[in-house]
């Protein structure tokens, strides 16, 4: 009976030595981050799925915004900005909208589940080379009270958080 | 026997200056656009998101004022002016619905407000050329106003005002090439 509770605690032990251990590799395996000192940001392209002008300008902006207080940068710069071709190592965000699922801020506010927005952006990174040094799919969302218009914000919000984690 | 002549002369002449005058748009008038209860609701710089004020245009000037603080904007900066009826339009129509039925609901309308507002969104430049975005919400009707006077005050737009909503009846392209 003895001995049974010992392997049990030996398995478990090895268990837990090897989860420490692919861990540790998984962090050793991060990638390296992104160095740059100036973003530019460009407007919003809508290739696929036809955006208002209100909602692209309403993302452009937002991302301006939070991409300005996540600090990343020593610049930020706006589309069409003449200064910033003069940056050596400046990373231009090219964004188009490829998805979105319109909910209902009725439904939000009547259930607050039901009636969610999503809006799904393929996010590149692109150096001055033009290659791409990172590319993800974001999605902003509005779940429960506010009108479409948080989505956009939602959708700044974490492209601030993937720049914060790579850059 | 010359006051005879001169008299009907005189008479049809302000007559017809007259009706110049009165059938003159009143687009033409310049007279300063003021909207208040306005909402801006991003981009303009020096105000706060979602303040409701005045927004004016006068001598080549758009002008929000909310409170205490107010943003001047050059109306030749400004490279687009887009309604929420515009938007709608050039989403909506017959290949809307079509693609509506593609993936993602491709073609449906998204919209950012509630419909019972009008929206009004400018694009416009800074001194060094960053392109900057605004976007308004005012009460119904007052966007496509505003609209007209921005444009006729220097504004550019990629969506050109709908004849109807201008009160003049297109001319026929046919009609045009005829000598």
């Amino acid at each position: 009976m003895k001995r049974a509770g010992h392997c049990y605690v030996f398995a478990f032990l090895v268990a837990a030595s090897l989860f420490a251990g692919s861990a540790r590799s998984a962090q050793d395996k991060k990638p390296q981050k992104i160095s740059a000192s100036a973003i530019q940001i460009l407007l919003f392209q809508s290739d696929e799925v036809k955006l208002p002008a209100e909602f692209q300008m309403a993302l452009y902006e937002h991302v301006i915004e939070e991409l300005q207080k996540a600090g990343k940068f020593e610049h930020v710069y706006r589309d069409g900005d003449h200064a910033a071709a003069n940056t050596k190592d400046l990373i231009t965000l090219r964004s188009n909208v490829t998805g979105f699922k319109q909910g209902s801020e009725r439904a939000r506010q009547v259930t607050t589940v039901a009636g969610a927005t999503s809006i799904t952006i393929h996010c590149q990174f692109v150096d001055k080379s033009g290659k791409v040094q990172l590319e993800r799919d974001i999605t902003g969302k509005v779940r429960f009270f506010g009108g479409n218009l948080r989505a956009t914000y939602d959708f700044a919000k974490k492209v601030a958080k993937e720049v914060q984690e790579s850059f | 026997m010359s006051m005879r002549r001169v008299v009907p002369t005189l008479f049809v002449a302000a007559v017809a200056l007259l009706s110049v005058v009165l059938l003159c748009p009143p687009g033409f008038a310049q007279q300063p656009v003021a909207v208040p209860d306005t909402k801006q609701v991003l981009g303009l710089e020096g105000v706060k998101h979602n303040a409701t004020g005045t927004l004016s245009i006068e001598k080549g000037t758009l002008q929000f004022k909310a409170g205490k603080k107010k943003a001047d904007l050059p109306v030749t900066s400004i490279n687009d002016v887009i309604t929420g009826n515009d938007s709608q339009r050039a989403i909506g129509g017959f290949i809307g619905t079509l693609t509506m039925f593609g993936p993602y609901g491709s073609g449906r309308f998204l919209s950012l407000f509630r419909t019972k507002i009008d929206t009004l969104t400018i694009q416009y430049h800074d001194a060094s050329g960053g392109l900057h975005g605004a976007i308004f919400t005012m009460p119904v009707g007052k966007a496509e106003d505003v609209k007209k006077e921005l444009l006729a005050e220097g504004a550019k737009t990629t969506i050109p005002i709908e004849p109807a909503a201008t009160g003049q009846a297109p001319a026929s392209p046919k009609k045009e090439q005829k000598p």
